[in-house]
């Protein structure tokens, strides 16, 4: 177990040198594809993600997601299959996360597509791919009511102190994914409204409202960081249209 | 002021419009001028600048990100070990050196272009036929220019002498393992020319690929990596080929003489004119030793328009795209 070392209680640092709180290296554009309506790369750390939107189009189909995890992306080469019940499961989260968020009564009768590519993974794949594929819909210039951000909190590794001094950590990589019990929070807004809650892993109730509030308070980190992004991209097409 | 003088009002269209309608005829009009340029405004032999990025992928043992033009692909290569005990049919002796990856397919390429990058291409679909097609092409290119050394992908062990060994005979060296390549390249955005834009994806991963130190241990029976960066080695690539693809446009129809018909050949198609033309030509070069490369590969399909003359200026033009690479490859 990756956190159950003696290090951790010593120095209270993760393995990548990281305290309870802090988000990994998070890194975002948005316009990389000039073919799509509007496309988007995030990256969380080592997991990186290539979003794109198209549409609206003719079929009503409301929001539809489409996930390519690429061969190369995991620690072992694996070709998905197409019928994978994990991808479905993320796309329909997906789906139904921007079904709510999109102004889709502005487009009757259509379908916004979102096709995600996902070229490495560790750790926190759903969130980052909500993450990805809000850039990708503020490119699109699609009407919302909110930016809709995500990253995953566990509940603190367990040991012999009591409840309140253990921290829930923020935003976790691939092998602190695999070792401790984990959900995806997601929000939309300022006052962070819940979107989304995946919790696959048993955790102890009393550790819950801790967890979910940590998230809460990440989710408002990433969301000021892609504002960020896209008013440093509106700032350079503003200039470059002045000049 | 009564007849004809006043002129029907025409139809004016914006590029885009006549661009959908009548596509041949709006390339055609390009083509036809004085000073030919392509709708996208390159001239007829321009080539779009490639763009690489290597090494950007952490689980991948190797990995590029080229876009040329619009056309963006991903190429990730992972390497597997494939133990000796584990091929049915070990290949005897007598087999050649380039004929062993060949033989054991250790090198696996996949093209993914179901992946919404165009239109024609959505998710979820079976690889089409234009996606099979170019990972075979990949495949063929690959054995027949003898690109990776089977050297490089051999996990050798040398057994320790026993007393039953004659005394001039050397160490028995005995094949335990092979590296094997799987190449897979995801298309992310397709605007024409998907080949070149593969092809240079597959040779600039292959050129970033580390590939661990591996051994054989006695003791446990199985092979087993050093996890030392410092102890990775790169693969062997001398006389790296180059691919160039053209497309021709021809005005020639049944309904017109032959020597009516006019060609033009267009290098480094885009979706576009990919569209509209139906012949292509592939030329793939490789150095020969002096600064002047060699064509080891000519493929060409499609239509009858262009003769030996037009193939000879596109090999010339592909040697002269093998340099511009030359810079590329070993400069960037």
């Amino acid at each position: 177990m990756p956190l159950d070392t003696s290090t951790y209680a010593l120095a209270h640092l993760r393995l990548d040198g990281r305290r309870w709180s802090e988000l990994r290296r998070i890194h975002g554009q948005i316009s990389t594809q000039a073919a799509a309506d509007g496309s988007a790369y995030f990256e969380q750390g080592n997991t990186k993600i290539l979003c794109t939107v198209t549409g609206p189009q003719e079929p009503k189909r409301g929001v539809e997601v489409e996930m390519n995890v690429a061969a190369f992306s995991g620690m072992d080469r694996k070709k998905r299959a197409r019928g994978d019940k994990r991808v479905q499961e993320m796309q329909y989260t997906i789906a139904s996360a921007f079904q709510s968020t999109i102004f889709t009564h502005l487009y009757p009768h259509s379908t916004i597509t979102l096709n995600l590519h996902v070229l490495s993974q560790d750790g926190s794949l759903l969130a980052c791919a909500l993450n990805a594929a809000t850039l990708a819909l503020i490119d699109a210039g699609m009407p919302m009511s909110d930016y809709v951000s995500a990253c995953t909190v566990a509940s603190a590794p367990s040991s012999d102190q009591t409840l309140d001094e253990q921290d829930p950590l923020l935003d976790l990589n691939g092998l602190e994914e695999q070792e401790l019990p984990f959900l995806t929070v997601g929000t939309s807004g300022e006052e962070g409204k819940v979107l989304v809650l995946l919790m696959e892993t048993r955790v102890q109730v009393a550790r819950l409202e801790a967890m979910v509030s940590v998230g809460l308070d990440g989710c408002r980190q990433i969301r000021g960081i892609l504002d960020g992004v896209v008013r440093e991209h509106g700032r350079k097409v503003l200039e470059s249209r002045v000049s | 002021m009564v007849n004809g003088t006043a002129k029907p009002p025409g139809l004016a269209f914006s590029r885009e419009t006549f661009a959908k309608l009548t596509p041949a005829p709006f390339l055609h009009a390009h083509l036809q001028q004085p000073e030919p340029i392509r709708p996208n405004g390159r001239s007829l032999d321009a080539f779009s600048t490639p763009t690489i990025h290597t090494g950007s992928l952490s689980h991948s043992n190797g990995s590029a990100v080229v876009r040329l033009g619009d056309t963006a692909v991903v190429c990730g290569v992972r390497a597997e070990i494939l133990l000796a005990s584990d091929i049915p049919h070990p290949p005897g002796d007598d087999i050649s050196e380039d004929d062993l990856v060949e033989r054991l397919g250790l090198l696996v390429p996949n093209v993914e272009l179901s992946t919404g990058c165009s239109p024609d291409h959505l998710p979820g679909s079976p690889p089409s036929t234009v996606a099979q097609a170019l990972s075979y092409r990949i495949l063929s290119l690959l054995h027949t220019s003898n690109l990776i050394k089977p050297g490089d992908l051999r996990i050798q062990y040398t057994e320790p002498a026993t007393e039953d060994d004659l005394p001039d005979e050397g160490p028995k060296i005995v094949m335990k393992a092979f590296w094997a390549l799987y190449i897979d390249v995801l298309c992310i955005a397709l605007d024409g020319n998907p080949f070149d834009a593969a092809w240079a994806a597959v040779i600039s991963a292959l050129k970033s690929t580390r590939l661990p130190r591996a051994w054989w241990d006695p003791d446990r029976e199985m092979i087993m990596c050093s996890p030392l960066a410092a102890e990775t080695h790169g693969l062997r690539l001398d006389d790296i080929p180059v691919a160039s693809t053209f497309a021709v446009f021809g005005t020639g129809s049944a309904l017109k003489q032959r020597s009516e018909a006019e060609s033009w050949v267009l290098a480094d198609p885009d979706g576009f004119e990919e569209d509209v033309c139906n012949e292509t030509v592939t030329a793939v070069v490789r150095s020969d030793g002096g600064g002047v490369g060699s064509v080891t590969r000519l493929e060409k399909s499609g239509g009858g328009a262009i003769g030996k003359a037009a193939m000879g200026r596109c090999s010339h033009m592909a040697q002269q795209r093998w340099r511009e690479w030359q810079g590329v490859l070993h400069g960037g």
